[in-house]
């Protein structure tokens, strides 16, 4: 059994690994790419900032990395196990990594005869009993030193490619830039260097000057890297090898829309479906066992079929549909207005005591439990009764499996009571099924709550990947998909062992 | 006395046992499909089922003509003041593919009811096929155009597209690629049958589309022209068009007129007597022929998705099960990579990133739900591997394509087609679903997007736009239920020995 488990869990990774890059390569290979809606946020400003911002952007979520490398970068960042030098933690509880490289500009070799060397770095020694805080200075005071000589370097950088671009045409290029608006180098070194103009002055001018920029840049950023090393931070994780190999917890990065660190998000957002759906399945089990006991019991009789027909009537009711007449008709003011609209907590809710109370002045007050539960009562009700049709026909094809089965005919002969045979015997043996359909209905139920969070406006996972996605946001959408392909996998791994513990005849080698 | 010689009239009302050995008094045994068949006929929910699909399916095909806001026919006023030059802008707007679809709707009953040598059942595949074909015709004619008018398109192309030789070369050539394999695997007897109707079809196909090449911007100023005195129209049953928004009579409740929104001297008194029969939604658009338009989506993502995925999960699962070992390791885990996940979840990815139209849709959702059908064939193959006519047909060095999809398909395709028909019904249920969340195919009516705007943003309600269309994708997910259900009872042995 424990080897089984074991190697069910091993295989997870793999399926894991394919299902984040399924979805990441959907993603990438969009129109529009990942952070689509990132880069068209600068789209008014000016040709200079826009770059700046782009850059920015692009090196701080590595967005300028071809698709699969910034999969395997990810891969990296959340696998547990990582080479090379290690992380470190922020104050502010943000993983840093050395900064990345810089490209210099293009066709620079045009206008110098070698890449200009950076000045060495200061060295940075931490004076005994320096704090944390002095230290984080340090580090912040370098690395906005590397953003800001940067940042010039990207914009001088840019005047001088526009200025190289307005010049295309003189040397016959047709289409000086890539779909994207990227210059194509290729094209510029088969056109061949220009003879000197007065235009090809301005162009080296530009050059010259981004030139001298890329180097102070280089400076800055050799001096951040000194600072890294120097350790302003702790480390993350813990070294096996030190400088070579460590273990650390799965760093899920920074939602490139909210600004925020995914965890965050998930955290505040898995609770609230949570809330919904454990509420949900054991309404389910309540309620539709003893259905699917009754018809089968019964069957063949007018309630069996009634109750049949209720069912599939059930199982086909569109979960939208349930949604949109439910807050119409119940919750709209416009008709019934007993429920509330959106939501899962009053405005006032922090004003609330949990418990229901009447406050000082007399006004009595339904507290926090209650308000949840009636913010929740809708959103429950369109998620359960699918459940209802699933289980209970389960369950009633289970019984009357058993129904048919001898032990259940000699129990009878031997004169077993009716009730004894319902319960002692046909009913435990018909328990077994209904410990796998848990494994249907609940990822059915986590899609589920996708669309009635959506309806109800509920702030839980379905809406957090809902905008994940219409956002193209790599890091939200990576994260969830990992987390509820890890949720799904081990509910469909527990089922199975379930199942084995509570039938002996089933074993897995 | 020969079985031959028997007339029905002489079977007697009970048969002995001797009887039955001279012949006398047998009924012919029903094969495997029409003994199930009128099994599910007997149940009063399939019939209902099957009665409500073919009224989908009967709006699907003839809606384009049903439901128009372009009047059937126009008579313009000639300089002189009389009324001369009667024409059909109904007729000019429907697209190659309504146009391809009401040829068949009219032609299938005949063919399929006239009677004839073929059987009937091989009439209906044949009708079937035709209709793949004359799909898939249209489909990749458009796609090939598209690149032609593509914006990074060479100078030549577009120019070649602009011709106006282009419609009927790019048709043609597409009718005839597409139309060599459907007379290859045609199932009519004849070899020449099949190579004609294939002929026939491409024929039609490549002269509707080539007609409907290059569709007319639509314009709905009719009742605007009507009043001013310029035209005479007749209009069809209900004579709105899907698209045909009217800002001044957005979410109208049923039974509005046209007059009611409209000032007296915009609209002629028959154009101000129309009536919105299921009311408008946000866009001034009628629900009632949005509703009858989306059938054709509904009926479409329904087969289409279902048998894509069947495609997809049978061939996955015929190499599982019939493998076993490595091969069935490493196919699993993409079933189980697909499956890790839950449905929609990974629809919503592929729908919110892809380009938002009808074949796409299909497509993704034909990509994504053929687990189901791959695990049946897997574990039915796995039984099957080892049986005696297997083994011989193995034995006798049959090609491995004959032993997978002729000896042991049919034995174990059941499952499959059975839960193709609860499929049917998920794949309009996701649709619906997408749609509701803003991802469903653009520019196209569908059920799902007429829920959207039944709840506003300030808590108001519009009852009919949800009542409408949300009963239409009710019933019609019920149908396909209770006909997988009807189909279930009947085929498995299992649970028809638990009914009794």
């Amino acid at each position: 059994m424990l080897s089984y488990i074991a190697r069910r869990l091993l295989l997870m990774i793999p399926t894991l690994i394919g299902i984040t890059f399924l979805v990441f390569m959907l993603i990438a290979l969009s129109p529009g790419g990942i952070g689509a809606t990132l880069r068209a946020a600068g789209g008014q400003m000016e040709a200079t900032s826009a770059a700046i911002r782009a850059a920015y952007i692009e090196d701080r979520y590595g967005l300028d990395a071809p698709a699969p490398v910034q999969y395997a970068r990810w891969l990296r960042r959340i696998s547990p196990i990582k080479f090379g030098t290690r992380d470190q933690v922020t104050l502010a509880n943000e993983r840093i990594s050395p900064p990345r490289g810089l490209e210099p500009p293009l066709l620079w070799d045009w206008f110098a005869d070698e890449l200009p060397e950076p000045d060495e770095p200061q060295p940075v020694v931490w004076e005994p009993g320096a704090t944390p805080e002095q230290r984080d200075r340090t580090y912040r005071r370098a690395s906005n030193a590397y953003a800001q000589a940067r940042s010039e370097y990207i914009a001088t950088n840019a005047t001088y490619e526009q200025e190289l671009g307005r010049i295309a045409p003189d040397l016959g290029i047709e289409h000086p830039r890539t779909p994207k608006g990227r210059l194509r180098e290729g094209a510029f070194r088969e056109a061949g260097r220009p003879q000197a103009s007065e235009e090809w002055r301005v162009v080296a001018h530009a050059a010259e000057a981004a030139l001298e920029e890329y180097r102070e840049a280089l400076t800055a950023r050799a001096q951040l890297i000194a600072t890294f090393e120097a350790k302003p931070y702790r480390e993350a994780g813990l070294a096996i090898i030190p400088g070579v190999l460590s273990v650390a917890s799965p760093d899920f990065g920074v939602s490139f829309s909210k600004s925020r660190p995914v965890v965050e998000l998930v955290a505040v957002a898995l609770p609230v479906t949570l809330l919904i759906n454990l509420i949900a399945v054991p309404i389910i089990y309540f309620v539709s066992i003893p259905m699917g006991m009754l018809a089968a019991v019964r069957r063949g009789t007018s309630f069996d079929a009634l109750s049949g027909a209720l069912f599939i009537g059930l199982f086909s009711f569109p979960t939208v549909l349930a949604g949109v007449l439910a807050l119409g008709f119940l919750a709209s003011n416009q008709y019934l207005g007993a429920f509330p609209v959106s939501g899962l907590h009053d405005k006032a809710a922090d004003t609330f005591t949990f418990l229901p109370s009447t406050g000082p002045d007399g006004v009595w007050s339904r507290g926090y439990l209650l308000d949840t539960l009636w913010h929740v009562c809708l959103p429950v009700l369109c998620l359960v009764y699918t459940g209802f049709a699933v289980l209970s026909k389960q369950t009633r094809a289970a019984m009357l499996d058993n129904f048919n089965a001898d032990y259940v005919r000699t129990a009878k002969a031997k004169g077993v009571a009716d009730r004894d045979v319902i319960f002692r015997h046909v009913f435990r043996n018909s328990l077994l099924p209904l410990i796998t359909i848990f494994v249907a209905i609940f990822p059915a139920m986590l899609s589920g709550s996708v669309i009635i969070e959506k309806i109800f406006s509920v702030p839980g996972m379905g809406s957090l990947v809902l905008d994940a996605i219409n956002n193209r946001d790599r890091e939200l959408v990576l994260a969830t998909t990992l987390m509820i392909g890890i949720v799904n996998l081990l509910a469909l791994l527990l089922a199975d062992i379930l199942y084995a513990l509570a039938d002996p005849r089933i074993t897995y080698g | 006395m020969t079985r031959a010689s028997l007339q029905p009239a002489d079977t007697p009302q009970a048969v002995t046992g001797v009887q039955l050995m001279m012949g006398l008094g047998h009924q012919e045994a029903k094969g495997f499909w029409a003994d199930a068949w009128s099994q599910v006929l007997r149940r009063r929910g399939a019939v209902f089922g099957l009665a409500w699909v073919a009224v989908v399916a009967f709006f699907a095909v003839f809606a384009p003509v049903l439901a128009s806001g372009h009047p059937l026919l126009m008579w313009q006023r000639t300089p002189d003041g009389s009324w001369g030059e009667l024409s059909s802008p109904l007729v000019r707007y429907l697209h190659a593919s309504d146009v391809l679809l009401l040829l068949g709707g009219v032609v299938a009953l005949p063919w399929i009811l006239v009677p004839w040598t073929a059987r009937r059942s091989t009439r209906a595949w044949s009708l079937i096929l035709s209709a793949v074909q004359a799909g898939f015709t249209v489909v990749l004619a458009r796609a090939v155009g598209g690149i032609f008018a593509a914006d990074d398109a060479q100078a030549w192309m577009r120019d070649f597209e602009q011709s106006a030789a282009f419609p009927w070369m790019i048709a043609s050539g597409v009718a005839a690629l597409v139309a060599v394999p459907a007379m290859l695997i045609g199932p009519l007897p004849r070899r020449w049958m099949n190579v004609a109707i294939a002929l026939l079809v491409a024929i039609v196909a490549a002269s509707a589309i080539s007609a409907k090449w290059r569709e007319p911007l639509e314009r709905f100023d009719y009742w605007a022209r009507a009043a001013q005195g310029e035209i005479k129209t007749v209009y069809t049953i209900i004579p709105f068009s899907p698209n045909q928004g009217e800002t001044l009579l957005f979410t109208k409740p049923p039974g509005t007129r046209v007059g009611d929104g409209l000032p007296d001297d915009a609209v002629t008194p028959s154009d101000a007597a129309k009536v919105y029969l299921l009311g408008t939604d946000a866009f001034g658009q009628d629900v009632l022929s949005q509703i009858l338009h989306a059938c054709r989506l509904s009926i479409s993502i329904g087969l289409v998705s279902t048998s894509i995925a069947v495609l997809i999960g049978i061939t996955m699962g015929a190499l599982m099960g019939y493998f076993g070992g490595w091969v069935d390791l490493l196919l699993y885990r993409v079933v189980e990579i697909v499956m890790a996940v839950p449905l929609l979840f990974l629809l919503i990815v592929a729908a919110a990133v892809l380009p938002r139209n009808t074949y796409v849709m299909m497509a993704i959702i034909g990509c994504f739900t053929w687990t189901g059908a791959a695990r049946f064939t897997r574990a039915e193959f796995m039984k099957l591997r080892n049986q005696d006519f297997v083994q011989s047909a193995k034995a006798v060095g049959l090609p491995l394509r004959s032993i997978l999809y002729k000896h042991m398909l049919p034995n174990g395709v059941t499952p499959v087609l059975v839960d193709a028909s609860f499929a049917i019904a998920v794949a309009i249920l996701i649709e619906a679903n997408l749609s509701f969340l803003g991802l469903g195919p653009a520019d196209q009516a569908s059920w799902g997007k007429l829920l959207t705007s039944a709840t506003g943003e300030a808590g108001s309600f519009l009852p009919w736009l949800a009542i409408f269309p949300g009963g239409a994708i009710f019933l019609t997910v019920l149908s396909y239920n209770l006909i997988g259900e009807a189909l279930r009872d009947a085929i498995d042995p299992k649970l028809k020995k638990a009914r009794v």
